[in-house]
């Protein structure tokens, strides 16, 4: 698993260095023959040439050798006196230093100018694959395909037998395979849940040695080099795949051979195993989309079920309201428990939908410029069917200056009738309930307060929950337990909140709280003409 | 009696003018049978339509003084009645509606629809409206406008621009003024905020519009006797004002 090399492979070393020595021993025997004939110039030009032609050919290595092989051949066979390494004109010398450093200097530069233009090919064939792999992950329809053709391009580029990817998966808090793609029939990584989790929540890089268990590495993916060198014998090799710091899969790799990476795979292998989890977190991010989108579904499934169920029930429930209200005419006191019921149960699937609505935040508020008065008179008058011979008492300091709130009237309305409700439900029929009204800050408070048997400690917090219904409280109290829940819920979507403190002298106190408004003086209009 | 084959119902209840007459427009026989029951009480004629086609129809032949319209009609919106009937009658129509918004029911009364009543109403309750709308339909001048009018104690003089309670005057500003003759010119109907603003300050926009609860409970403190617990003016949340007389 190697790809070209600027040095010539090991087992060829040797072959072109003897035919090379030759091509210098015959230069010398032709320069050796016509020596008598030849100047000193000539010569050091030939031997250049061999030199230049031998590095060119087969890189610095072999340049420097025969460099000092047409140094020796020159200075034995050509220069006077012959046979000898002596030199007779120390003009010589220099011509030989001089013919030295060429050849030399010469091999140095073919070298550099080889190894640069292997650099460059290398990186425009990163640049095509990689271009390849983002077009084709783009081009993947589905997030699945994308990941797979990551790990086709990775297996290609890095030669490898086999090449996996695992996803994990959140809600699972699991691991999934989402790509393999494999040479030929061979075994796949051995699956180690804890160490896929070690490797990818500590980014830590995990080898397989042939035959052997994966052990985690101390090397995170910047170190993916320095791990194969200290695991030399890795056949098999995982990476932490994260983005943005959070580690959202694995990337397996299997080998025949023990892995090596040169600068530029490992290089490469660190751009494709990010490339690897973008694709990951893309499927992590449709499957979480498309879970949405079901739990959505099933939401509004939900409210069109509860609102034809509401709409269906009404209309049965009118002509029952209706044809008890006349058969009240014949005297029979049954007809207002019709009438009674008949209201509970639209009450009931009302409580049903507005929960359900509320849920979802599928519920409209309009805060405006409301009166206090106004919100605790229409209160009233909602529940003067459901008061009976109770008594309500307000006490409403009748300031010059209306106080007035920012709040969705239709919303707090609901809100309070619910606290009202509540109030006479438990309340004792000779002791009125109290509403009260007080200014806090940027709130309005508004009270309401009954001598009913209070509520223990234990039970205030979970009061509030839906359909839960106050132990040991009075067995002819009706309702399933929405309305405290409901009125909390409706004051909290316009940034209020309903509150309980046990009443002194008895009984409970629940306050419900908006947000307060401060308006100017109301200038009023010209008076208008008189019809 | 059968007008135009089996499309429309015509009951005969006790002797009226012609003119006497409410159109109920539902397609649920057994809503058209408790409406028409509870109705007889008034002592009116009632037709029946199961359609809105056939209701549209219908109050163009019979010219009736009230229309009862429930909004889920079968072949058309109930909106699109409203509109189509109001385009050439001043018939009072009393809304029934089941599951819709209070942004409906705006839409609706300020389509044309005077008053609306949510399934499951009270009989009663549904009574006091169509008795408060008939009184309006019956009367061809704005109440008021002769006479001095006499509401829970409260005399209200249109002509003279005069408001007491037992003989003492109130003094309202301009605006409540406005607000409170809007009223009485509309005795017994659901006016929405927009009515409202239109028929006092011209439709005209701005702080009045943020503050016309604030005018309507500075009102309050003036007419009513209690204005934590008002008689006159009621608040619809969301929707409106209706301003009638205490049913009780």
């Amino acid at each position: 698993m190697a790809i070209a090399s600027t040095d010539p492979p090991a087992e060829s070393r040797w072959w072109p260095a003897a035919r090379w020595l030759l091509v210098v021993a015959l230069t010398t025997g032709v320069l050796w023959l016509t020596r008598d004939a030849l100047d000193k110039a000539h010569m050091a030009l030939a031997f250049l040439l061999v030199v230049l032609a031998g590095s060119a050919r087969h890189g610095r290595r072999l340049g420097f050798a025969l460099a000092v092989a047409c140094f020796l051949c020159f200075n034995f066979f050509l220069l006077p006196p012959y046979h000898t390494f002596r030199v007779a004109d120390p003009l010589d010398w220099a011509v030989l230093a001089t013919f030295l450093i060429t050849g030399g200097v010469a091999a140095q530069l073919l070298y550099a100018a080889q190894r640069q233009t292997l650099i460059a090919r290398q990186r425009a064939d990163e640049i095509d694959r990689l271009s390849v792999l983002g077009a084709e992950t783009l081009n993947a329809g589905r997030a699945e395909d994308a990941v797979v053709a990551i790990a086709e391009v990775i297996k290609a580029t890095l030669r490898l037998v086999r090449c996996e990817i695992w996803m994990h998966g959140p809600e699972t808090n699991g691991f999934i395979r989402v790509a393999d793609v494999h040479a030929r029939p061979m075994s796949p990584l051995p699956f180690d849940e804890r160490l896929f989790g070690q490797v990818m929540d500590e980014g830590l890089l995990a080898v397989q040695p042939g035959g052997a268990e994966a052990v985690l590495t101390r090397h995170g993916l910047e170190g993916l080099g320095a791990a194969l060198r200290e695991h030399g014998d890795a056949h098999g090799l995982l990476i932490p795949l994260r983005v943005r710091g959070d580690g959202v899969g694995i990337l397996g790799l299997v080998d025949q051979s023990p892995m090596r990476l040169d600068a530029g795979q490992e290089r490469f292998a660190q751009v494709l195993s990010y490339y690897a989890a973008l694709a990951v977190e893309r499927v992590q991010l449709v499957a979480d989309a498309e879970r949405m989108h079901a739990l959505r579904e099933a939401d509004r499934l939900r409210e069109a079920v509860l609102a034809g169920v509401s709409h269906d029930l009404r209309t049965p429930l009118t002509t029952i309201k209706a044809l008890a209200y006349e058969l009240r005419a014949t005297g029979d006191e049954r007809t207002y428990l019709i009438e009674e019921e008949a209201d509970r149960l639209n009450a009931l699937v009302a409580d049903l939908l507005d929960l359900s609505r509320l849920n979802a935040g599928a519920l409209p508020c309009n805060p405006v410029i409301v009166a206090v008065e106004d919100l605790i008179g229409t209160a009233l008058q909602r529940v003067a069917g459901a008061q009976g011979a109770r008594e309500i008492v307000t006490a409403m300091g009748m300031a010059d200056t209306i106080p007035v709130g920012r709040f969705d009237p239709g919303l707090s309305v609901r809100a309070l009738v619910n606290l009202l409700e509540n109030a006479l439900k438990y309340s004792p029929e000779e002791a009125p309930v109290e509403v009260r009204f007080e200014r806090e800050g940027d709130f309005l408070a508004v009270a309401v307060l009954d001598r009913g048997p209070g509520v223990a400690a234990e039970e205030a917090a979970r009061m509030f929950e839906p359909f839960h219904r106050l132990p040991g409280g009075p067995p002819d109290v009706r309702g399933v337990g929405l309305g405290l829940a409901i009125a909390r819920r409706l004051a909290e979507v316009q940034g209020g909140a309903v509150r309980y403190a046990a009443r002194p002298g008895g009984g409970s106190s629940f306050t419900l709280v908006l947000p307060a408004a401060d308006i100017p003086e109301l200038t009023d209009a010209e008076p208008s003409p008189t019809t | 009696m059968l007008l135009n084959g089996a499309r429309f119902t015509v009951t005969d209840a006790e002797a009226n003018t012609p003119a006497d007459t409410i159109l109920i427009i539902d397609d649920e026989v057994q809503i058209r049978r408790v409406v028409r029951n509870a109705l007889s009480d008034v002592g009116v004629r009632v037709i029946e339509a199961a359609t809105g086609r056939d209701g549209i129809d219908l109050a163009a032949a019979e010219r009736p003084l009230l229309i009862v319209l429930d909004l889920g009609l079968p072949d058309m919106p109930g909106i699109s009645v409203c509109t189509e009937i109001r385009a050439w009658s001043s018939a009072p129509i009393i809304v029934l509606s089941a599951r819709h918004s209070d942004a409906e029911k705006v839409t609706l009364l300020d389509a044309g629809a005077d008053d609306y009543v949510t399934k499951p109403f009270s009989t009663a309750e549904f009574l006091a409206r169509v008795r408060a709308q008939l009184r309006r339909a019956r009367i061809a001048e704005y109440p008021g406008a002769a006479d001095p009018l006499e509401i829970d104690g409260l005399v209200i003089d249109v002509a003279r621009r005069l408001v007491s309670r037992s003989g003492r005057t109130i003094h309202l500003t301009p605006t409540e003024w406005d607000l409170l003759r809007a009223f009485v010119r509309h005795m017994g109907r659901t006016l929405t905020h927009q009515q409202i603003f239109r028929e006092v300050w011209g439709g005209g926009a701005g702080d009045a519009q943020t503050y016309l609860r604030v005018h309507i409970a500075n009102l309050r403190r003036k007419v009513e006797q209690d204005p934590v617990r008002p008689r006159l003016i009621l608040t619809e949340p969301s929707v409106g004002y209706r301003f009638d007389r205490p049913s009780s």
